[in-house]
């Protein structure tokens, strides 16, 4: 692909905005409705296609890719987007004319072309992102990242079969992050653009783009998991714990809502070391329901200087360290105090206790500017204190660290409404 | 060689495992043997090994625990290979030092400026003697083979202002042992030294010189308007390092290429050394002796180890394939000597060939505090 046809591909996609603006937004929900209902039936030959691919375009197991298809599919069926439009508009209408907002008339306007540059990894989060602008009637460029290139291909595939005028305004390519010459291209036409990616990403995308382009911006974040003293009970530990491990587990967490920090209030009776053991036991459970991908040699290099860091510290603490056998990828070190170490990836967490809220609230201000979910268990009447502060610290989401992985279409991504984002308000104040 | 060598099987060690005394024993037997890079046996090098282990396994309290855990004790281990290897990522959160509780004679330290950690990995070193001794003999059989005086170019600094970087120090002694005229053409901040260049100008003759370099540093050198002209007859390169991590890089092919242009250094010049802060011996390549068909190929000093291992079972792979290399080195006597890297490499002949940085892991080395500093005199 040269930039020339990445540009000329801009200019037909912006050119379709006019025949996209004259169907309602819920011919656009339906025929995406339709789309994710083919992903989620297992006769479809769109599913099996998916499941066939995802594994090896993703770097995930079959087990693995079959969750994650069916997690991200069911955010885009005709229910969950009735929702988002309404929690993001209130009134549906003003996607389609003017509507009424108290005592203004408003009308929301999609762009007339919005490009996604998407970070890698995580197979959907691509495909998210069209839906939200063509659910706003905006044209739609995605620049999906590796590993997220299967189910962006297959969505737009089936629209162009069963609903052309739906299929001629969207288009999803892949291009190696170096060839600037398409980024260029793709972000010229681009009304807004929404950038996923690390610090260096997002400033380089400010530096290419141009200024007649609105830039919507996710960086990189990270999301942690606090346990409080009512989950550690006998009866609520092996389930809180599950829900941690499919938390960290999830995307074999290369998505910012896995958990790679997990504090747990230190009780005094080896509380948080044997909630980390618990969920030791349940990776390994984990492993064998939700088989992790084979380790790349990037990775399996990786976590074997974190073990072997991690052991080093625990042969003169009481730290300790779990990890599965051969080809297992995940990993928990129990710290019992902070350490500094090698980063944590593919299914391995940092376990460590806290003993007071506000002290722990002060150990992660230095993480504010990249915090991203927050996973509360256990916390009792002083979750809404605790959330409040986090929030405050620069927290967008506080929930279970069962629903962590895989947030609502709904969700106040990076702390906004996500596509309300993308919209131009237009305000009728005559007559 | 030297013919103040004996063969390094006949040696034996005083002092008791873990202690001063013996770290000192054996850093005297060893510095006789290290002179030569010929008479290294497989069954000379095993027991070094195992002697090099059992100090570090008695001195060091930390690392006879992580041992220990893993059930292998001195007595246990059979081969050098039963030795666990402790992961270059360790270095920047531990001092391994053995015996514990010794001021190091050195520290010599990694940039630690990129891939998003601020931690900087650390060498102890408790013998620089040792570290003197192990790097000489392999070093002169790689750049002066038939030579024992030579001007000595350095672009890289005297370790008199960086006395942290182990290149640095590798440097000047190399210049302190054979620089029949020593010129330090950059400082401390990667800046130029006009009045060292000069001072080599005026100096320069048909006599060849050996240039002492970083990959960076040579780029930036050999650029346009760059300060060096055409290198005499016989002169040769010592070139270590790459570029990752910097803002502007070539291809190695590419960056000789140069030299020849600039310079007249052929192929059959240019030497690279592969080494790294954590181990205290290096590797290089035998072009002097072999000619442009060794590039690629890394000889490791002889009391150098190397496997390569796959990164999930870190079991030895067959040789010729591809792993991540882990090295035993004897000349970490004083810290710990069997390293898990995340280099990839084949090991064929008991030389290596790199195939490079493993993804996401960090850049290391002195040369890479040297190419931060070159890098921003240069942006600046």
């Amino acid at each position: 692909m040269t930039s020339d046809e990445l540009l000329t591909e801009a200019r037909r996609l912006r050119s379709s905005a006019t025949e996209l603006r004259q169907h309602s937004w819920r011919e656009v929900a339906q025929a995406i409705d339709h789309v994710a209902r083919r992903f989620l039936d297992p006769t479809d030959s769109l599913r099996v296609e998916a499941l066939g691919r995802l594994p090896e375009d993703a770097l995930v197991s079959p087990e693995m890719a079959e969750v994650i298809l069916d997690g991200m599919a069911r955010d885009w069926v005709a229910e969950r987007i009735d929702r988002a439009i309404e929690l993001d508009f209130g009134d549906p209408a003003v996607l389609d004319g003017f509507g009424t907002a108290g005592s203004r008339r408003l009308t929301a306007v999609g762009p007339e072309l919005t490009v996604h540059i998407v970070a890698g990894g995580v197979p959907g989060v691509g495909t998210h992102a069209m839906v939200r602008s063509l659910l706003v009637k905006s044209p739609t460029l995605l620049k999906a990242g590796r590993g997220d290139g299967v189910i962006p291909e297959l969505f737009c595939r089936a629209l162009s079969d069963d609903v052309p005028w739906l299929a001629e305004a969207c288009l999803a390519r892949q291009w190696d992050r170096d060839r600037v010459d398409l980024t260029t291209a793709a972000l010229r036409h681009a009304e807004v653009a929404t950038v996923y990616g690390s610090d260096q990403t997002i400033s380089a995308i400010r530096r290419t783009a141009p200024p007649t382009t609105r830039l919507v911006e996710y960086r990189h974040r990270e999301s942690i998991v606090v346990v409080g003293s009512e989950a550690l009970r006998p009866e609520r530990v092996r389930a809180a714990a599950a829900s941690v491990a499919n938390a960290i587990g999830a995307f074999e967490q290369r998505g910012c809502v896995c958990p790679h920090l997990v504090y747990v209030e230190d009780v005094g009776s080896g509380g948080p070391l044997g909630f980390a053991e618990h969920v030791a036991d349940a990776m390994r459970r984990l492993q064998v329901e939700l088989p992790s991908a084979p380790l790349d040699v990037d990775e399996a290099s990786a976590l074997q200087q974190l073990r072997g860091v991690a052991e080093l510290h625990a042969a003169t603490s009481t730290d300790r360290v779990w990890y599965g056998e051969a080809g297992g990828s995940w990993t928990i070190v129990f710290e019992a105090e902070p350490r500094e170490g090698p980063p944590t990836l593919r299914r391995s967490a940092r376990v460590r206790p806290w003993a007071d809220l506000g002290e722990l609230v002060d150990r992660l201000r230095p993480t504010a500017a990249h915090l991203q979910s927050l996973g509360v268990v256990g916390l009792g009447d002083r979750t809404e204190d605790f959330s409040l502060e986090l929030g405050r610290l620069g927290a967008t989401r506080v929930t279970n660290p069962a629903d962590m992985a895989f947030p609502p279409p709904w969700w106040l991504h990076y702390g906004r409404r996500s596509m309300e984002e993308l919209v131009r308000w237009v305000e009728l104040e005559a007559g | 060689m030297t013919s103040q060598t004996h063969p390094p099987e006949a040696t034996e060690v005083a002092g008791t495992p873990g202690t001063l005394k013996h770290l000192l024993h054996a850093k005297d037997a060893l510095a006789t043997s290290m002179h030569t890079v010929e008479e290294w046996s497989d069954s000379a090098l095993d027991r070094w090994c195992a002697r090099a282990f059992a100090h570090q396994y008695h001195g060091s309290e930390r690392y006879r625990r992580w041992c220990e855990t893993r059930g292998v004790t001195p007595e246990s281990i059979v081969r050098w290979q039963d030795v666990p290897p402790v992961p270059a990522e360790a270095f920047k959160h531990f001092d391994f030092v053995a015996p514990e509780g010794h001021e190091p004679e050195a520290v010599f330290r990694t940039s630690g400026t990129t891939a998003g950690s601020e931690a900087r990995g650390r060498h102890n070193v408790l013998s620089l003697d040792l570290y003197r001794h192990s790097m000489m003999g392999p070093m002169k059989s790689a750049l002066l083979p038939d030579d024992d005086g030579i001007d000595v170019v350095s672009l890289i600094p005297h370790a008199r202002s960086r006395p942290d970087s182990s290149l640095s120090v590798m440097a000047s002694e190399a210049a302190a042992a054979w620089g029949s005229g020593c010129y330090w053409l950059v400082d401390a901040e990667g800046a130029y030294v006009r009045s060292e260049i000069e001072r080599w100008l005026d100096r320069h003759s048909d006599e060849p010189v050996l240039i002492l370099s970083t990959a960076l540093a040579l780029f930036h050198a050999l650029a346009e308007g760059g300060p060096l002209p055409t290198m005499p007859e016989g002169s040769r390169l010592m070139e270590t390092g790459g570029f990752k991590g910097a803002t502007r890089s070539i291809s190695r092919d590419e960056l000789y290429a140069r030299v020849e242009e600039r310079w007249g250094l052929g192929q059959d010049r240019i030497v690279n050394e592969y080494g790294m802060t954590e181990l205290l011996s290096q590797l290089w390549e035998p072009i002097l002796h072999d000619g442009p068909s060794a590039r690629g190929r890394h000889r490791p000093a002889p009391w150098l180890r190397v496997r390569a291992l796959d990164p999930t079972t870190l079991r030895e792979v067959p040789e010729g394939e591809t792993g991540v290399l882990a090295f035993f080195d004897v000349a970490n006597y004083g810290s710990v000597s069997h390293i898990l890297t995340q280099d990839l490499g084949q090991v064929v002949d008991g030389d290596v060939r790199l195939q490079g940085r493993v993804l996401g892991a960090e850049p290391r080395g002195c040369s890479r505090t040297m190419d931060d500093l070159m890098a921003s005199q240069i942006s600046s």
